[in-house]
C-alpha cells in the first residue's frame, strides 16, 4: 500500500461550508511522504472538520483532495471516495474500539477489510499489537484495559494495513497529563520508526510541537501559519498565531517622531517597522530576571506558584496591566518589584493600520 | 450525495430507507388511513364517495357517543386516582426508606405485567362472584363490589399501578439522593424536603406514569368487556368491538367510534411526552450515587402491612384463582381436595384437542410478529437515527402511531383496509391477518429499543470500520448489528410475550375456526368450560412469560460478557 508518489497528501483550494455558514475556505497543503503534519487549533477552528474530510467522513464543497497522488475527492469533477476506499489508518479522539470483538479482532479488521489470508493477517496483527508494546493483550476484550492501553490498540489497527497516510483526531486528550506526557513520547518514537506520513489534529501547542515536522495553524477556517516547529516559535506569522501558541506577551506599541514606546507609556522599545502603530511580541523565552541583557524592563510580581521545574511568576509590567510570565529559579513575594531584562532582536512585530 | 452536506455511508441506509417506508406503510399506515377514510365516506367500501361527513356527523350526535365517551372518561379518571392511590405512598416509602423485604415487595409487583388483564379480571370473577372462593372460604360475598363501576376501577388499577410504582420509586430515589439531601443540607427537615424538593421535583414523572395508565386503561378490552357488560357498562372499546361483531354491523360507526378513542389516547400520549422532554430530572447526570435510607422505626410493620395487603391483591390472588380453577375437576364441585386433579391439564394437552390447535397458532403468531416486527424495528430506528433527510421524521411519527392506537382500533382499521371488495389478493381470512395486526400493535416496542441502542453508539464506532475499508453495509453487519443484537432480541421476546396473548383483535380479526391462546380462553368462559379456560391461562401465563423472562435473564448475561460498556474510554 506504501506508494511512490512523493507527496502523502494534497489539498487545493479546498472548502466546506453548511449553506451559508462557512466552515473551511482556500485550503492549501502538501504533506510530503514519510512527514508529520500536525492541525493546530482552537477548538471550533476547523481542524477537525478538515481531518474529516481527508478521512471522506464528511465532503468538501469545493476542491480537490489527493492521497498518495490518487484524487479522493473533488466536487467539482465529480470525484466523491467514500472512506473505505480510500485506504487509510485513523485514530479517533474517543479511540472508536468495536466493544464486541477482541483487541486483536479489532486490529485484524482492517486487514479483513482487503481479504488478506489468515495466516497473514495474523501474523501482522501480532506485529503491530508487538509495536505498540501489547503483545500479550490480544485476546482481551478492549473494556478491559486501561485508557491508555485501548489508546495503543486504536494506534495499532490505525497502522496495521500500512496505510499511505494516517490520521490521527486528538488521540491523546482522553488521557490523563502524566499518560499523554509518556504517549507523546512513544508516539513520535513510533511514527518516526516506521516512517508513517500523517495528519495530527490537537489543540494542544506541546503536542504538535513535539511531533509533527510541519505545523498549520488553523484559525477561523483557514490556515494562519503553515511552518516547523522552530520556525513558528520564532517568526508567528500573526499576533493571532502567538496569543494561540501563547509565546509571550503581545504589548500595543505606538511609534511618534520614529519612537516605539509600550502605548500609553513612555517606556522605550527600541527601533521597530514604519508604522504608526504595532502589536508587539515579547517571547517569554527571552525574557531573564536581572540586569545582565541588553534591554531591561521593570514589572511588578503578582503571584507565584510553585512548579517542580521552578517558580512560576505573574507579573505586570509597571505602570501597566500587561501580564508578563516567568519562569524563574527563585522565589518571588507579590508586590515585589524585579528588573527584567530581554534582547530587542527578539521581539516580534505585528504592524497594525491607523 | 449532495457535497457538503451527507458523509459517506448514508447510500448504505437508502435500502433500510425504503424497506422502513414500505414496511410501515402496509403495517401502520394503512388501516389507519381506512378508519379515516370510512368515518368520512361511509360508502367507499361500495366504491362510492358519497355523503361524505355524514355519517361522522350522526355518529358524533349521538347520545350513544356521549355515553360511552364519558364512561370511558369516567373509567379512564378512577382507574388512575385508585393507582395514584396506591403507588404514590408505597413508592415514596419504598424510595425513601429501609422498607424490610423490600426486593420481595418488588418482585410481587413485578407479576401484574405477566398476567393479561382480562385473565385477572377472570379470576376476581371467580374468587369474588357469589358462590365464589372467597365465599366458599370466608363467607363473605363481594359480588356487589365486583359488579360495580367502582370495582372495575379497582380491578384496573390493581393491574396498572405497578408502572406507577417502579417509575416513581426510581424517579423519588433520584432526585431524593440528588437534590432532596441538597435541601437538608441547607436545613429542611425530612418532610419539608420531599414536600419541598423531591414532590415537585417529581411531579412531572408522576403525571406521565398517570397518563400511561390513563391510556392502558381506556385502551383495555378484556375488564370491561367481562365486567361492565354484566351491568350494561359500556365503553368505547366494547362499543366499538359490538359494532364491528355484533348485528347491525357498522362500520363507518366503528371507525367514528375509533376516531374518538385514538383522539383520547394521542392526547395522553401527546401530553407525556410533553411532560417527560419538558423537564425530566432523571436524565441530568447518570452517575448513580449512593442513598442513605431512613429506617421506619416504630411503622415498620403497618408500613409492610401495607405492602403485603397490596401485593397480595395484584398478585397472589389472581395466581391463587387461576391455580385453584385449573385444579378443581368442576368448577361447582368447589374447593374440597376430592374435587383436585389434573385432569384439566391433561385435556388441554391431549393431543389433537383444539386446545393444544391454539397454543400452537399463538406460539407461531408470537414468534413470526416478533421476527417481523423486530427486524422491521430496528431497520426503521436505524434508518431514523443515522440517516437523514425529510423521511426520517415521517417514518418516525409512523413509527410511534400504533402507541395511539388500541388493539380494537388496529382490528378495525385491518378490517376496514383488507376487507375492500375491489381488492384482487387479500390476507383477509388468514391467520397473516393476525401476524399484520400484531405487527402494527407492537411495532413501537422494538423502535423505542432500537432506537435507545443505536442512539448510545458513538458515531465514531462505525465511522472507524469506514476508514478501515468496510462499505456502509459491511460496517451496519459487522458492527452496528452485533452492537445493537442483545436489545433487539429483548425487544424481540417481549413482543413474542404480549403478542402470544393478545385478546381483541384476535378476537375481530381471525379466521373463522382458527383460535389463538386467548381467543380459546375467551371462549371456554362463554361456553362456562372455567376450568379448561383457566388451565389455558396457566399455561400461557408460564408459557410466555417465565419462558421469555429466562431468556432475556440469559441474554443480559450473555451480552455483559460479550459487549460489556458501548463507549470505550
Amino acid at each position: 500500500m506504501i506508494s511512490a508518489h512523493p507527496l502523502a497528501l494534497s489539498l487545493r483550494g479546498l472548502r466546506m461550508a453548511y449553506g451559508d455558514q462557512v466552515v473551511l475556505d482556500g485550503i492549501d497543503l502538501d504533506l510530503p511522504k514519510g512527514q508529520v503534519l500536525a492541525l493546530l487549533g482552537a477548538s471550533g477552528s476547523g481542524k477537525t472538520t478538515l481531518l474529516r474530510l481527508v478521512a471522506g467522513l464528511l465532503m468538501p464543497t469545493a476542491g480537490t483532495v489527493e492521497i498518495a497522488g490518487q484524487t479522493v475527492a473533488a466536487p467539482e469533477r465529480g470525484v466523491v471516495l467514500p472512506p473505505e476506499k480510500r485506504g487509510l489508518g485513523m485514530v479517533f479522539q474517543d479511540y472508536a474500539l468495536w466493544p464486541h470483538l477482541s483487541v486483536a479482532r479489532n486490529v485484524a479488521f482492517p486487514l479483513e477489510m482487503q481479504r488478506l489470508p489468515a495466516a497473514e493477517r495474523a501474523a501482522r496483527v501480532t506485529q503491530a499489537l508487538a509495536r505498540v508494546g501489547l503483545g500479550d493483550l490480544a485476546d482481551r476484550r478492549p473494556s478491559e484495559l486501561s485508557g491508555g492501553q485501548q489508546q495503543r490498540v486504536a494506534i495499532a489497527r490505525a497502522i496495521v494495513g500500512a496505510p499511505p497516510l494516517v490520521l490521527f483526531d486528538e488521540p491523546l486528550s482522553n488521557l490523563d497529563r502524566e499518560l499523554r506526557e509518556g504517549m507523546v513520547e512513544d508516539l513520535a518514537a513510533l511514527v518516526a520508526n516506521l516512517e508513517l506520513s500523517a495528519v495530527y489534529v490537537t489543540h494542544d501547542h506541546a503536542e504538535a510541537l513535539a511531533l509533527a515536522d510541519r505545523i498549520a495553524v488553523i484559525h477561523r477556517g483557514g490556515i494562519a501559519q503553515l511552518a516547523s516547529p522552530a520556525e513558528l516559535i520564532d517568526r508567528p506569522a500573526s499576533a493571532a498565531v502567538a496569543e494561540f501558541l501563547r509565546l509571550g506577551t503581545l504589548l500595543p506599541a505606538r511609534c511618534s517622531d520614529g519612537e516605539w514606546v509600550i502605548k500609553g507609556t513612555d517606556i522605550a522599545l527600541g527601533p521597530g517597522p514604519d508604522a504608526a502603530a504595532a502589536q508587539v511580541l515579547l517571547p517569554e523565552r527571552s525574557l531573564a530576571p536581572g540586569t545582565h541583557g541588553p534591554a531591561q524592563l521593570r514589572a511588578e510580581v503578582r503571584s507565584m506558584q510553585v512548579r517542580n521545574t521552578g517558580f512560576a511568576l505573574s507579573l505586570t509590567i509597571a505602570g501597566t496591566d500587561l501580564p508578563v510570565r516567568l519562569l524563574s529559579a527563585h522565589p518571588a513575594r507579590p508586590g515585589e518589584m524585579l528588573a527584567l531584562s530581554y534582547s530587542p532582536d527578539a521581539l516580534r512585530w505585528f504592524p497594525q493600520a491607523g | 450525495m449532495a457535497a457538503g452536506t451527507a458523509a459517506a455511508g448514508s447510500q448504505g441506509s437508502r435500502t433500510f430507507l425504503w424497506v422502513s417506508v414500505l414496511g410501515l406503510l402496509l403495517v401502520v399506515a394503512l388501516p389507519a388511513l381506512f378508519i379515516v377514510l370510512v368515518a368520512i365516506f361511509p360508502r367507499i367500501g361500495s366504491g362510492s364517495l358519497a355523503a361524505p361527513f355524514v355519517h361522522l356527523i350522526d355518529t358524533l350526535a349521538d347520545p350513544d357517543l356521549a355515553r360511552l365517551g364519558g364512561n370511558t372518561l369516567l373509567m379512564g379518571a378512577g382507574t388512575v386516582s385508585v393507582a395514584a392511590l396506591l403507588a404514590v405512598p408505597l413508592a415514596a416509602l419504598r424510595a425513601l426508606f429501609r422498607v424490610p423485604g423490600a426486593l420481595l415487595w418488588d418482585v410481587l409487583m413485578l407479576v401484574p405485567f405477566m398476567i393479561p388483564p382480562y385473565i385477572a379480571a377472570l379470576s376476581w370473577i371467580m374468587t369474588l362472584q357469589p358462590r365464589g372462593y372467597m365465599e366458599q372460604l370466608t363467607g363473605v360475598n363481594l359480588g356487589w363490589l365486583l359488579f360495580s363501576v367502582p370495582g372495575i376501577m379497582i380491578l384496573m388499577a390493581l393491574n396498572t399501578f405497578p408502572v406507577v410504582y417502579f417509575i416513581l420509586s426510581r424517579t423519588f430515589e433520584t432526585v431524593g439522593a440528588r437534590y432532596s439531601d441538597v435541601g437538608r443540607v441547607f436545613g429542611a427537615g425530612p418532610w419539608r424536603a420531599f414536600a419541598r424538593i423531591t414532590l415537585p421535583l417529581a411531579t412531572p414523572g408522576i403525571a406521565a406514569s398517570l397518563l400511561l395508565v390513563f391510556a392502558m386503561t381506556i385502551e383495555e378490552y378484556g375488564t370491561p368487556a367481562a365486567l361492565g357488560r354484566r351491568i350494561g357498562f359500556e365503553v368505547l372499546v366494547t362499543g366499538i368491538e359490538n359494532r364491528v361483531s355484533e348485528w347491525p354491523i357498522d362500520l363507518p360507526g366503528a371507525a367514528t367510534l375509533s376516531l374518538v378513542l385514538v383522539t383520547m389516547a394521542l392526547a395522553a400520549f401527546v401530553l407525556q411526552r410533553w411532560l417527560l422532554s419538558r423537564r425530566d430530572f432523571r436524565i441530568i447526570g447518570g452517575k448513580p450515587q449512593m442513598i442513605v435510607k431512613r429506617p421506619l422505626g416504630g411503622w415498620t410493620v403497618p408500613v409492610v402491612l401495607l405492602f403485603a395487603l397490596v401485593s397480595s391483591l395484584a398478585t397472589l390472588i389472581p395466581v391463587l384463582a387461576i391455580l385453584a380453577s385449573a385444579l378443581c375437576r368442576t368448577i361447582s364441585g368447589g374447593l374440597r381436595p376430592a374435587n383436585m386433579g389434573l385432569d384439566n391439564f391433561a385435556a388441554l394437552l391431549d393431543a389433537g384437542g383444539s386446545g393444544l390447535t391454539a397454543l400452537g397458532h399463538s406460539l407461531a403468531l408470537g414468534g413470526g410478529t416478533a421476527v417481523v416486527a423486530g427486524l422491521l424495528g430496528a431497520i426503521t430506528a436505524y434508518a431514523v437515527v443515522k440517516g437523514r433527510g425529510r423521511m426520517r421524521g415521517f417514518l418516525d411519527g409512523l413509527s410511534l402511531t400504533p402507541n395511539a392506537m388500541p388493539g380494537v382500533v388496529v382490528a378495525v382499521g385491518i378490517i376496514l383496509a383488507w376487507n375492500q371488495p375491489w381488492l384482487p389478493l387479500s390476507p383477509y381470512n388468514t391467520p397473516l391477518i393476525l401476524l399484520l395486526a400484531y405487527t402494527c400493535i407492537l411495532l413501537p416496542q422494538p423502535v423505542r429499543y432500537a432506537n435507545a441502542a443505536l442512539s448510545q453508539l458513538g458515531d465514531n464506532l462505525e465511522a472507524a470500520a469506514q476508514v478501515s475499508g468496510a462499505g456502509a453495509n459491511r460496517a451496519f453487519l459487522r458492527i452496528v448489528l452485533p452492537l445493537i443484537a442483545p436489545s433487539i432480541l429483548t425487544s424481540m421476546i417481549l413482543v413474542f410475550a404480549v403478542a402470544s396473548r393478545e385478546l381483541v383483535a384476535s378476537l375481530l380479526v381471525a379466521p373463522i375456526g382458527f383460535e389463538t391462546i386467548a381467543v380459546y380462553i375467551w371462549r371456554q368462559f362463554d361456553q362456562g368450560s372455567v376450568g379448561m379456560g383457566m388451565t389455558m391461562a396457566f399455561c400461557a401465563i408460564v408459557i410466555t412469560t417465565l419462558i421469555p423472562l429466562a431468556l432475556i435473564a440469559v441474554l443480559r448475561r450473555l451480552s455483559r460478557q460479550g459487549a460489556p460498556g458501548l463507549h470505550p474510554a
